[in-house]
């Protein structure tokens, strides 16, 4: 149900005024309008998810809370008393603290560290490190929030989990500057966490509500109505409603997100499109080895998007390099169409017709400073010149091509790709594969991570219109759901080899529960 | 919405020319720092000595910057793709001595066999530094020290006379009169580089391999290669930097070029080209060794005192930096 957030009745009491409060605010950018009049309401003891499309003023707004940002009008109320916050520490002291996207942990320091980092208090004594009162503020940390963490233990040693929980028990380090209850913001904590670790996240949250208030952000709607009790939205910089978590459907939010009814089908599955004929298999590996997984057999046919799912540690990823050449084998042979597969480095891939999306865009997928065009003829650069010589004519027009037939919103060619959006860029690393119009198989490794919902439905599309055309398709998903949306086929890893496979046609998909199971 | 993504778009009315992100003045601007600062600085020495402005000393400021011209723009390939080679300077001193041994045997090809042999010793440094992955700095850390070692042997820690003006005799004519030969080879040297790097996908790959190794290496991109051939090149300059110098002196000596290696470093960042890779070109680089090398030349001719030199010198490096590096480009100063 959703309701006008003006009139949305609640325990509102006056002894008890919300934990933080924001009314119309308003942050321009040159151009862009990124907060055009938002309120929101937190009370005490809440989990409020915040809910919208890249570019609706969530990052901005979150930025607003914890003083990395000034807004240009609207005022931010913290337990009934207006604040002006001016900086990080400034919010720290009117207890509002956040746990950042890209995680903000220094790598080569210890989790205590970490955790009094900046906030040292009696754990430093005229400029010396105490390293047992550091050490026994940071277990009071990790208590808090039950983590059982080494605080010695090096952060770079720690699984992203770990990291996170350690992110979480630094921030609750504000509550020793305020008399109340802190607000939590967690900003796309999920996005790169493996399912079992989202479950232990969201024991986390539940349990900071115990003694904070929690803003919880994720582009993940199931996510947001598991954990939150009301669901706060945003579209274009305004507030355009919220609903209780308990009693709303993802397909009622995301139509909130996007302002109009939301396609049940994101994933495009073209069964129909596809002959029932069975085809010759395009990619055959046979007992590959490398250093994480062993004697992985796996078939893809010309046209068929195969899975590989598993926990954190499986080995998929290290299997997808491998293919690519990015990751050393010991044993093995791979066959692409009849001939075999040199493995020995990523040119070799290349030639080979083999394309590889990594998961990390920023820094493996593209490179940053560098223009849309001269990203996308990046590995093809054949297809831009003639003989030796890069013929800019040519790569003007195949760019440009690109550039409409999938739509890639950049004013420019020549725009450095780093200011494209997170779904832009992903569509121009894409087309690195398709411009020479050689590819075969595609290495996709979470080509969906930190898209959006619309960005995500376009990356669907083109996959399986690339399917559709023939190219041979390795998926490593960014959840089960969109594994099983989008394979013909699943195979299941578990400790470096390939354990299951399940079939998953159209009509007859597996649940999660049945991957589940074969999973751990 | 729902049209093919891969089909051919309909024929397009003539594709739409008006879409341009033309840089702002202030961009623009930007990437002309380096000329303009050397403008300030020719300005600022006029000022200072009127009669600084002349033929005979501007002639003599672009001779003395010739070899450092050409070494900095070896290195500027190298700092380039991300790395940095601090053997330029011991490789060009070794390279004198060579020359100088060398010329009573092979004559006029000894010049052609210096360039070729530091080069094979650059790209050596190059393996070494991608097949062990061992840091640039340290593999030409290493060379540096190597190098200086071996000149000092072979040449019995003296300068060795080179009696055969003959082989390069060349070098110190002057074009139409006026420009120095040795100028105009370092000239070419920076024009045939950058128009490899403009015309041909090597810049697109040196770019890449310095913004960012990975997604270079994931994008297809022949980073090791790359590498190599810019410890070459780098190589093969410091011989072509020793030949000028050979010109010049009429002797090989061990330690002959060892005093341009911190010029040349400055001389690239001056040019504006990030330390941390990705970001410059060699023109930048021409322009940064100007820069450095009038300095040099001329503080002492319009009266500074040789004590203030050097903190002038400094000072104005500095402030030089701080001007021609483009911030849009590089996101981390280091």
């Amino acid at each position: 149900m959703t309701t006008d957030l003006q009139t949305e009745p609640g325990p509102r009491a006056p002894g008890s005024p919300p934990a933080l409060e924001v009314r119309g605010l308003v942050k321009h950018y040159p151009g862009v309008k990124a907060l055009d009049g938002v309120d929101l309401v937190v009370r005490q003891h809440e989990v409020l998810g915040l809910a919208g499309e890249n570019g609706a003023g969530k990052s901005t707004l979150l930025k607003a809370l914890v003083g990395l940002v000034r807004p240009d009008a609207g005022e931010i109320w913290v337990r009934g008393e207006r604040v002006r916050l001016r900086s990080v520490v400034d919010a720290a002291d009117h207890g509002l603290g956040m746990v950042f996207q890209e995680q903000s942990l220094v790598p080569n320091l210890t989790a205590a560290e970490n955790i009094v980092l900046g906030s040292e208090g009696p754990g430093v004594r005229r400029g010396i490190y105490r390293w047992g009162t550091m050490r026994r503020l940071a277990q009071e940390q990790l208590d808090k929030i039950g983590s059982h963490i080494d605080p010695l233990a090096r952060t770079d040693s720690l699984s992203f989990a770990d990291r996170q929980m350690v992110e979480i028990a630094k921030v609750l380090r504000i509550e020793e500057r305020t008399a109340h209850p802190p607000v939590i913001i967690l900003d796309e904590p999920t996005s790169v966490l493996e399912s079992k670790e989202i479950d232990t996240l969201f024991t986390q949250v539940r349990r900071l509500r115990e003694f904070a208030s929690v803003v919880f952000v994720s582009h993940r709607l199931d996510e947001v109505l598991d954990v939150c009790d009301r669901v706060a939205v945003l579209r274009g910089g305004k507030s355009v409603g919220e609903v209780l978590a308990a009693d709303a459907a993802p397909a009622e939010l995301h139509r909130m997100m996007i302002g109009a009814t939301g396609s049940e089908d994101h994933y495009h599955d073209g069964a129909a499109e596809r002959s029932g004929e069975p085809r010759r298999p395009r990619l055959v590996v046979r007992g590959l080895t490398g250093k994480t997984f062993r004697d992985v057999d796996l078939d893809v046919h010309a046209g068929e998007i195969v899975g590989i799912v598993g926990v954190h540690g499986s080995g998929r990823e290290d299997v997808c390099r491998a293919l690519f050449g990015a990751e050393a084998t010991v044993a093995g042979e791979v066959v692409l169409d009849g001939r075999k597969l040199d493995l020995s480095g990523t040119r070799a891939a290349c030639a080979a017709g083999v394309g590889y999306v990594p998961a990390e865009r920023k820094t493996e997928g593209m490179v940053g400073p560098m223009s849309v065009a001269d990203n996308m003829t990046l590995t093809k650069q054949h297809a831009r010149c003639s003989g030796p010589l890069v013929r800019p004519g040519k790569q003007a027009t195949l760019v440009d091509t690109w550039i409409e037939r999938l739509s890639i919103r950049t004013p420019h060619r020549g725009t450095a790709i780093q200011r494209l959006s997170g779904g832009n860029q992903q569509k121009v690393v894409l087309a690195r594969w398709l411009v020479a119009g050689d590819v075969r198989l595609l290495l996709l490794d979470h080509p969906t991570r930190g898209l959006d919902v619309g960005a995500r439905s376009e990356v669907y599309r083109l996959m399986r219109e690339l399917a559709n055309s023939g190219v041979a398709t390795v998926l490593l998903a960014d959840s089960l759901e969109e594994a099983i949306g989008m394979s013909d086929r699943i195979v299941v890893m578990s400790d470096g080899r390939a354990t299951k496979e399940v079939a998953a046609p159209a009509g007859a998909k597996p649940t999660p529960l049945d991957l589940v199971k074969e999973m751990v | 919405m729902s049209t093919p993504v891969l089909a051919k778009p309909a024929p397009e009315p003539a594709a739409d020319p008006t879409v341009k992100a033309r840089p702002t003045t202030g961009q623009r601007l930007t990437s002309f720092m380096p000329v303009i600062a050397l403008v300030v600085l020719l300005a600022a020495l006029t000022v200072a000595d009127p009669g600084f402005l002349s033929l005979n000393s501007l002639t003599a400021a672009v001779r003395t910057s010739a070899p450092l011209v050409v070494l900095a723009a070896g290195a500027t390939l190298v700092v380039l793709c991300g790395g940095i080679d601090l053997s330029i300077a011991a490789l060009c001193s070794l390279a004198t001595v060579f020359f100088a041994l060398w010329l009573p045997d092979l004559g006029g090809l000894t010049t052609l066999a210096i360039i070729a042999a530091t080069g094979a010793i650059g790209a050596l440094q190059g393996v070494a530094h991608v097949l062990l992955r061992i840091p640039s700095f340290i593999v030409t850390l290493g060379g540096m020290s190597i190098f200086t070692a071996i000149a000092l042997v072979i040449s019995d820690a003296g300068p060795i006379r080179v009696a055969d003006r003959d082989a390069t005799h060349w070098l110190t004519l002057y074009v139409a009169g006026v420009v120095p030969m040795s100028f105009v080879v370092a000239l070419v040297v920076v024009l045939v580089v950058s128009l490899a790097l403009a015309l041909t996908p090597l810049g697109s790959w040196v770019r890449a391999t310095g913004y960012s190794e990975s997604a270079a290496r994931l994008g297809g991109a022949p980073v090791d290669l790359v590498k190599v051939a810019a410890f070459t090149l780098s190589g093969a300059c410091a011989g072509l930097a020793a030949v000028m110098l050979v010109s010049r002196n009429f002797s090989g000596s061990p330690t002959m070029a060892d005093n341009l290696l911190l010029p040349a470093v400055a001389a690239i960042v001056v040019g504006g080209t990030a330390i941390t890779g990705g970001h410059g070109s060699l023109w930048r680089s021409l322009a940064g060794a100007l820069v450095v090398t009038l300095l040099r030349v001329g503080l002492p001719i319009v009266g500074v005192p040789s004590a203030y030199e050097q903190i002038l010198y400094g000072a104005i490096i500095v402030a030089a930096v701080a001007l021609t590096l483009d911030r849009s480009k590089v996101l981390i100063i280091k």
